[in-house]
């Protein structure tokens, strides 16, 4: 069974008698494989035309719901249910649900982060207090105006003047909601969206394995977006302080923006600051001020930690990189691209002024970094296509330039994977001139190849 | 479009009965099960899906039953009756099912299944009817039918589903202005049914209320008993349980009751 994906939410209408022989059935590895690769916002099933399910019914789509999660991060969970279905899925999975609950599919499209429905009004209840409080943040952050009400008695009250309100809220309940990883802002920090409960699942949805390969491939600066934290629990501070012991050895920095410690302990802050955490009220206190951000995000590597050798397999799989490299500048410039000259040495570049670089990480059955250095000049016509018109503007000059690294590792991923090698790929990370690129790379051995088309010359080089 | 000339002359093929077949259903109509059985020994293939149909472990009988006078009796008229019907459907029923995933096994079991439980069910409701009791077997039919259709616009039907997720049972509307449970009432006008029967089928679809109680209430049941056994895992790969939609607001006044007679927990 697949997923009807409408508006960027998509979901699955199985129909009735659901338990644990006919949820399998319902849902095959490709149907799951096929769910991941809808690139919805939201993945819901509604449970409409579900007349019975028990528990083991009910799992075929959790698994699915962790599968999903896992890879894309996005919001997911049940709809459409009555009372006595609400309280059957909580009495099932009790203090497990990592997925979310809404009534009807209206009330989940409110939370749906590129539907179109903005400024609803909305009354909404939950014997929850903390759910009450999630809740409303998700809704105010997605532009509605949400009316709490406080009691069951002031709830039935109010919702009894229906014309006052667009949708009321109720049997319903927020899991983890949609947490993108990562994105790329100028100057090379990485931000990762937080919210609702921070507790032991953090563990689970962070993808640890992407942001240690962020690490390897030289970022710095991550910042938290927490503006959406309801609270945070001892597992979850364990795991930051953890998190942030392991960027000091990269001589990274970890920042939280827009936490608050309502109801949160404050001296988990305290033990945050210890751990090397930085807190920030706004976004913009980090991000509106270069020169923090300078020393933040550009903070010297020279500690990196594991000095890894190039091995047999990457050197094997050279071609395939170089090949990936070729199409796309071809690709962008309609002109043909030529290899030089090729060495397995540390990385040389005569002549380092003027010249901007870029290096994507991938990550999987073999890991490495592939670096693209061009001269200023070059880099504007290589990336002519993306960028569209003349501009000397140097940070979307370098913007691009990640766009297009960025196309040669989704290139390098497909070429890898004809030969059944899965690897993932890091952020794009640019360095404004050669030495912050040697911070990352001095010293790293790798294949280092002399390429050209029209004449300009620029480098290309892979290590690990 | 697939007129309705085709689907009568599909409806037409079924029973496509010999003589020994036309005899026993006769004899089972006056109740002759000796009679009956006589008749239907004389039909090979008859006799074997009889031994083959109450053998099956839904029958739950212990030891092998062999001899179709034995099969009748243990039977009765009714439930005699409702086995030749079925009998004639699998007659009907392709040698390969190109768009739902069944064989004839598959096929059979659906038929015994759903043969069982109505039996089940009408026993619990105190039903003793004869044409009620047959009514179920309008449903494989109409798959079968349903099948058929499909395969005549396999390529348009195929189209559809990969552009939009519609179901089969809209897909059947629109290309011939029925769905399963038209269908299904039109077998039984061909099969000379009572008109209750043809308004049991046709309330089964949860769409098309009966005003009459009992009837409405065995449309319920009907439809409830359908979803339950096409909810099993080899109907729903075969597809059948995304072909129709199911009204859970239709039989929720009925669940309880079902859910105990089906002893779900």
């Amino acid at each position: 069974m697949r997923a009807v994906v409408k508006d960027g939410v998509g979901v699955f209408h199985p129909q009735g008698f659901l338990d644990g022989n006919s949820g399998n059935s319902l849902l095959s590895i490709e149907d799951i494989e096929s769910t991941i690769k809808s690139n919805a916002d939201m993945i819901l099933v509604s449970l409409k035309k579900v007349v019975f399910f028990n528990r083991n019914g009910l799992d075929a789509f959790v698994k699915m719901f962790q599968k999903v999660r896992s890879a894309n991060h996005i919001v997911v969970g049940f709809c459409d249910y009555d009372r006595k279905k609400y309280d059957t899925i909580m009495k099932f999975y009790k203090d497990e649900v990592m997925f979310s609950l809404f009534k009807t599919q209206e009330i989940a499209m409110l939370f749906a982060s590129n539907f179109k429905s903005e400024g609803k009004n909305v009354l909404l209840y939950s014997e929850d207090k903390s759910q009450r409080a999630a809740i409303a943040i998700e809704l105010h952050d997605n532009g509605h105006n949400p009316v709490v009400a406080q009691t069951k008695e002031e709830f039935d009250e109010k919702a009894k003047k229906e014309a006052a309100y667009d949708v009321i809220i109720e049997d319903t309940f927020l899991g983890q909601m949609g947490q993108k990883v990562a994105a790329r802002v100028t100057g090379n920090a990485i931000i990762y969206t937080l919210s609702s409960f921070l507790d032991a699942e953090i563990g689970n949805t962070f993808n640890i394995a992407y942001h240690n390969n962020s690490l390897n491939v030289g970022f710095r600066l991550f910042i938290f977006d927490a503006y959406k934290v309801v609270s945070m629990n001892v597992h979850a501070l364990n795991f930051f302080s953890k998190l942030s012991s392991s960027a000091a050895e990269y001589n990274a920095t970890i920042c939280f923006v827009g936490m608050t410690f309502e109801k949160t302990p404050i001296t988990f802050k305290e033990t945050l600051e210890d751990a090397g955490i930085m807190f920030f009220e706004q976004m913009d206190d980090i991000l509106g001020d270069k020169e923090l951000l300078k020393e933040l995000g550009a903070s010297s590597a020279a500690v990196t930690k594991n000095k890894r050798v190039l091995n047999k397999q990457i050197v094997t799989e050279t071609p395939n990189f170089i090949d990936a490299t070729v199409a796309t500048i071809e690709m962008m410039t309609n002109s043909e691209a030529k290899k030089e000259a090729a060495k397995v040495d540390n990385i040389t570049i005569d002549d380092k002024e003027g010249k901007i670089a870029s290096s994507i990480g991938f990550y999987g059955d073999i890991d490495g970094m592939v670096i693209l250095v061009f001269p200023i000049g070059i880099a504007k016509k290589a990336c002519e296509l993306l960028i569209g018109e003349e501009t000397d503007d140097n940070e979307l000059i370098l913007d691009t330039l990640a766009e297009l690294v960025n196309i040669v590792g989704g290139k390098v991923k497909t070429l890898l994977s004809d030969e059944d090698i899965s690897v993932d790929i890091t952020l794009p990370r640019t360095y404004p001139d050669i030495d912050s690129l040697l911070e990352i790379a001095q010293g790293k051995k790798g294949v280092q190849v002399d390429l050209n088309f029209n004449n300009d010359k620029f480098l290309f080089f892979l290590t690990r | 479009m697939i007129t309705q000339e085709k689907i009568d002359s599909f409806i037409k093929r079924i029973p496509p009965a010999p003589d020994a077949l036309k005899q026993t259903v006769s004899l089972l109509k006056e109740g002759e099960l000796t009679k009956a059985a006589k008749a239907a020994e004389k039909d090979p293939a008859l006799s074997s899906y009889l031994k083959d149909l109450v053998n099956k472990p839904i029958f739950g009988f212990k030891s092998k039953v062999e001899n179709i006078s034995q099969i009748f009796g243990i039977l009765g008229v009714s439930r005699s009756q409702q086995s030749v019907y079925s009998y004639m459907i699998s007659l009907l029923s392709p040698k390969e099912w190109k768009l739902f995933g069944l064989n004839q096994t598959s096929f059979y079991n659906l038929q015994a299944e759903l043969n069982a439980k109505w039996q089940k069910i009408l026993q619990h409701l105190d039903i003793n009817d004869k044409e009620i009791e047959s009514a179920i077997s309008l449903l494989p039919a109409s798959i079968i039918v349903s099948e058929a259709l499909f395969c005549e616009k396999i390529d348009d039907v195929n189209l559809l589903r990969s552009v939009d997720e519609i179901d089969l049972n809209t897909i059947l509307q629109r290309l011939c202005k029925m769905d399963l449970f038209d269908i299904a009432a039109r077998i039984a006008e061909k099969w000379e049914m009572d008109e209750k029967i043809i308004q049991i089928v046709q309330a089964a679809s949860g769409v098309k209320p009966s005003e009459d109680e009992t009837i409405d209430k065995l449309g319920k049941w009907m439809h409830l008993l359908l979803f339950y056994t096409l909810s099993q895992p080899s109907y729903i790969e075969a597809g059948l349980n995304d072909f129709i939609d199911f009204q859970t607001e239709y039989v929720m006044d009925i669940y309880d009751d079902f859910a105990q007679l089906m002893e779900i927990e």
